[in-house]
């Protein structure tokens, strides 16, 4: 075992030597065999600064770079979508490569991975990427692979039937659903993520593949208003709420939680201390001051003692028309259309539905080029909401800050059904 | 090994279903392959959550591993009789590599570091960037630690109030439009401000992203504190033999990406003149020519994403430097505002770092917890972070209109006498 | 105040907290504490004394706090304190 940690301080000792910066050659780290035991013989927890290594960063991306990649690093001339999944890059040096796109669900195994790099290795010399919006790209150097490629990643299935590399997330057509852990790994969700994304996934599968759409469309979804990512600005968005402020466990809350930490945690100061008797003692406690909740859940962060989820209470609240990219017109928040549908595990119907009479609306009248946000803006909300039969409701009125800006100050308006809903009363 | 306990998951077997990969399958598969119970309690305790239509987790304290105030994410089961296996269940963010280009080597050995030190479930990648290692026990968080960074040369990311890991969009690695070195300016600065990624410095949480060009494949104007977006300012380079060839119909445009509709003849007037939101082109008929005014060019790249053979952005390039994007908590969401219109970033980025401790001086001592640099911009207002915080001139480019109240806050020494009167020389022109 | 100074300080605003129920403590808070100081050295110091053992982080999701080892709140969640 002595033989392990020298031969992994001679390692180092080249890592060392070029600051990590591996340009030509990869890390020779990565060749050496994995030590399970290597840690142990490291780590020593009454000297826990013994041995230890910090601040290294990731590994330098360039030597995990195709040598083609290298050769024509920032010299690239164009690039055309053959099909979808499939983007043809041209060089200025006439170098050829073709970037294969593929759905991944996010969450996965490490043998999902293994089977990523047993394609990596088949076909790309083990060079491989990720995107943004958690697709995995393949680079081949050739169409004889790229033909090759495709027809392999087509028969990659689960034993369920589902496939593991669908191929698409190009163009004008749905993407990869960028979204957060939910009920299988998050403590504050109000709703679960992976199950909602691949229950729309699969509704919405021939948008993935396919270049139908006016345009691009950005799917989100974040399990609670906190919004781990960028769910705010998307076409078309999912977003966990939970609607009643946290319980409060007297009996229990003081042998488990600090009460000045709960009190700090609440963004909006609506939690304070309190006394009560139970049975003749004197319990430390806190108290809700629900009408200032904003069920963000950062109480039940610091404090076991003051759950916030509840099954009939939580759901999903759709937003629509926000997008990051500054193309035609400048980037825009996404707005509230459904605040609110009940979780409907394991397929979330409603939910579905919604999002899919959403797409298809947008699809079937938008112009070429236009965003879901840009039509939106072209028709009119009043228009949207007549569209696509969401039922309009005072939900949907801003009433937090600047709600202002968004009530409507001019006659500019279309007559849609809902002008003849106004009944005055006297 | 011994034998593996089962659940029955009969809702969350449903998503075994359709044709989108499905992530219950793997993981079962992987499961039973490997006889880890973590997943089958996972699977289970999923089940439960289907069934109570509630989350069955706590979070813990944990930040990381020892020195380190970021990085690991504690998580706890409130089902430990029924789940022991996943009753501990941590998360590892694992910085993933600028542009997320890996090579199978790295991963493979990642993979079997994961294998034997956790849950071996994995999200690749978690919404900030990082590679998230999901679900292991306290006791194997140093020693993955120790693997990670003696056996794969990798450090973790940065969560809490720390610097959050950059993250960059594809880059020159891959795209003709990117317009700066976006991966070695994200690798400079990751490396750089390391101590500031791993241990706790400031109010509360800071991102950077870096997008090659206007169309911000990452989101940096929607979620980074600093977001970084390539720009040229010089004119847009044309090959006018390929815009007739568009015009024409030789070419795809937009490079094929609508290549499932009939939308009938590509018509430059209506698909490219009419929708710039300058109106700064114009197409001669006669003489099949395109002109454009420059001058008027608002940078949206959507000419260019239409004609991309004939078409590419200028060659005076550089950076435009927007600050203070974040999600809706807690004084509702806020897209990144304009700081330095145009910036030529040159490494090693020198000028840039020192111009990024201005703003974290600042912010450290001025900002509340838990309030990000746009909240406080906000609360200070951006004619004074510009002017008395980093010292630039305020530009209409800094705004979308001017303000319109003349609700000024004007200083005593913009008034000439200042502020002290003499109410005695007052009345002898005003009698009271 | 040399850094040595500075972090008795902090130890020393640190506990008079704890005195007061609270054993975890934002970056912020001990600035306030110590106004004479600059945000960036206490930033450094503090962060040293964690690597001393002196000081522990404790984690609030979002955010990141100080706390004396083994004072308070535990890092494990959900089990009962039995001092209390």
């Amino acid at each position: 075992m002595a033989d392990v940690v020298e031969r992994l301080k001679e390692l180092w000792g080249k890592y060392d030597e070029l600051e990590g910066k591996f340009k030509d050659e990869m890390d020779p780290i990565y060749q050496e065999p994995y030590y399970p035991d290597a840690a142990e013989k490291l780590y020593n927890p009454d000297k826990p600064m013994q041995n230890r290594v910090t601040d290294i960063g990731p590994p330098y991306y360039w030597q995990f770079l195709p040598p083609v990649v290298k050769k024509n690093y920032g010299q690239w001339k164009s690039h055309e979508i053959i099909q979808p999944g499939v983007i043809k890059r041209v060089a200025e040096s006439g170098d050829v490569i073709y970037v294969v796109r593929c759905g991944t669900p996010r969450l996965e195994t490490t043998d999902y991975i293994r089977e990523i790099c047993e394609i990596a290795d088949k076909y790309c010399d083990g060079y491989v990427r990720w995107t943004t919006r958690n697709n995995v790209e393949f680079i081949v150097d050739s169409e004889e692979k790229l033909k090759a490629l495709l027809e392999d990643l087509k028969n990659r299935k689960h034993p369920g039937g589902s496939y593991k590399f669908p191929i698409g997330g190009t163009g004008a057509g749905v993407s990869n659903i960028v979204h957060t852990q939910g009920w299988i790994h998050c403590h504050t969700p109000a709703i679960d993520a992976s199950g909602v994304v691949k229950s729309i996934m699969d509704e919405l599968f021939e948008y993935f593949g396919s270049h139908k759409l006016p345009a691009k469309t950005r799917l989100a979804l974040a399990c609670c208003l906190n919004m781990c990512g960028a769910v705010h600005c998307s076409d078309i968005a999912i977003v966990g709420i939970h609607r009643k402020p946290p319980m409060v466990e007297d009996e229990r809350l003081q042998h488990v939680c600090e009460i000045p930490l709960v009190i700090a945690a609440c963004p909006l100061g609506a939690i304070k201390p309190a006394t009560v008797e139970i049975d003749g003692q004197k319990k430390k406690t806190v108290r809700v001051n629900a009408s200032r909740c904003m069920f963000c859940g950062n109480c039940y962060t610091m404090c076991p003692a003051m759950p916030i989820a509840d099954g009939e209470g939580d759901g999903i609240a759709i937003v629509v028309g926000g997008k990051v990219s500054n193309r035609i017109s400048a980037p825009k928040f996404s707005r509230v259309v459904i605040p609110y549908i009940p979780n409907e595990p394991p397929r979330w119907p409603t939910t579905v539905k919604w999002i899919k009479k959403i797409l298809e609306t947008y699809a079937e009248h938008a112009n070429k080029y236009e965003r879901v946000g840009d039509w939106i803006e072209r028709i009119g909300w009043e228009k949207f909401f007549e569209l696509t039969e969401i039922p309009f409701t005072e939900k949907s009125i801003d009433d937090y800050r600047l709600a202002y800006t968004t009530y409507r100050t001019t006659t500019h308006f279309k007559f849609t059904k809902h002008v003849d809903e106004v009944k005055i009363e006297v | 090994m011994s034998e593996v306990k089962k659940h029955d998951t009969p809702m969350v077997d449903e998503l075994k279903k359709g044709p989108w990969p499905s992530f219950v399958d793997d993981i079962y598969t992987y499961g039973e392959k490997h006889k880890k119970q973590a997943c089958f309690d996972i699977m289970g305790q999923l089940e439960l959550s289907y069934k109570h239509k509630e989350t069955h987790w706590k979070h813990g304290g944990i930040v990381g591993v020892f020195g380190y105030g970021g990085g690991v994410i504690g998580r706890y089961s409130d089902q430990q009789d029924k789940f022991p296996a996943i009753w501990a269940f941590h998360t590892l963010r694992v910085h993933h590599t600028a542009g997320k280009w890996y090579h199978t080597s790295a991963l493979r050995k990642l993979c079997e570091m994961w294998d034997h030190r956790g849950s071996g479930l994995v999200n690749f990648h978690g919404s900030t960037g990082d590679l998230v290692l999901i679900g292991t026990t306290t006791e194997q968080l140093e020693p993955t630690f120790f693997d990670l960074t003696h056996q794969l040369h990798w450090d973790l990311g940065g969560s809490g109030s720390n610097l959050r890991s950059p993250a960059c969009c594809m880059g020159k690695s891959l795209c003709e439009w990117c317009l700066y070195d976006v991966q070695d300016l994200d690798y400079e600065l990751t490396m750089h401000f390391q101590d500031e990624l791993h241990r706790p410095a400031f109010p509360y949480k800071f991102k950077f992203k870096f997008s090659g060009c206007p169309l911000d494949c990452v989101a940096a104007i929607a979620r980074a504190d600093l977001s970084f977006i390539g720009i040229w300012r010089d004119e847009i380079q044309i090959d006018q033999e390929a815009v007739r060839a568009y015009v024409n119909g030789e070419l795809k445009p937009n490079a094929g990406a609508f290549s499932d509709r009939d939308w009938g003849p590509f018509d430059i007037q209506k698909e490219v003149i009419e929708r710039c939101p300058g109106k700064c082109m114009y197409w001669d008929e006669k003489e099949q020519k395109l002109y454009i005014n420059n001058e008027d060019c608002v940078k949206c790249m959507h000419c260019i994403a239409v004609m991309p053979e004939a078409l590419k952005p200028g060659k005076d390039r550089g950076v435009c430097l927007l600050i203070g994007a974040k999600a809706p908590i807690l004084e509702g969401a806020q897209l990144s505002t304009v700081l330095v219109p145009f910036w030529r970033p040159e490494p090693p980025y020198d000028d840039i770092k020192e111009f990024i401790y201005k703003i974290w001086d600042f912010w450290m001592e001025n900002g509340k917890n838990r309030e990000r640099i746009g909240e406080l911009i906000q609360r200070i207002g951006l004619n004074r972070f510009l002017t008395e915080v980093v010292g630039i001139k305020p530009i209409p480019q800094h705004v979308r209109v001017p303000r319109d109240n003349p609700y000024i806050f004007w200083k005593e020494e913009e008034v000439p006498g200042g502020w002290q009167r003499d109410i005695k020389e007052f009345r002898k022109r005003h009698p009271a | 105040m040399d850094k040595e100074e500075l972090k008795q300080k902090i130890l020393e605003v640190i506990e008079a907290r704890v005195k007061k129920g609270k054993s975890k403590v934002y970056l912020k808070d001990i600035q306030r504490d110590i106004p004479d100081a600059k945000a960036r050295d206490i930033k450094k110091a503090a962060n040293e004394l964690v690597q001393e053992g002196k000081l522990e982080y404790f984690s609030t999701g979002s955010t990141v706090m100080f706390g004396l080892p083994g004072v308070g709140m535990g890092l494990e969640a959900g089990s009962e304190d039995p001092n209390k």
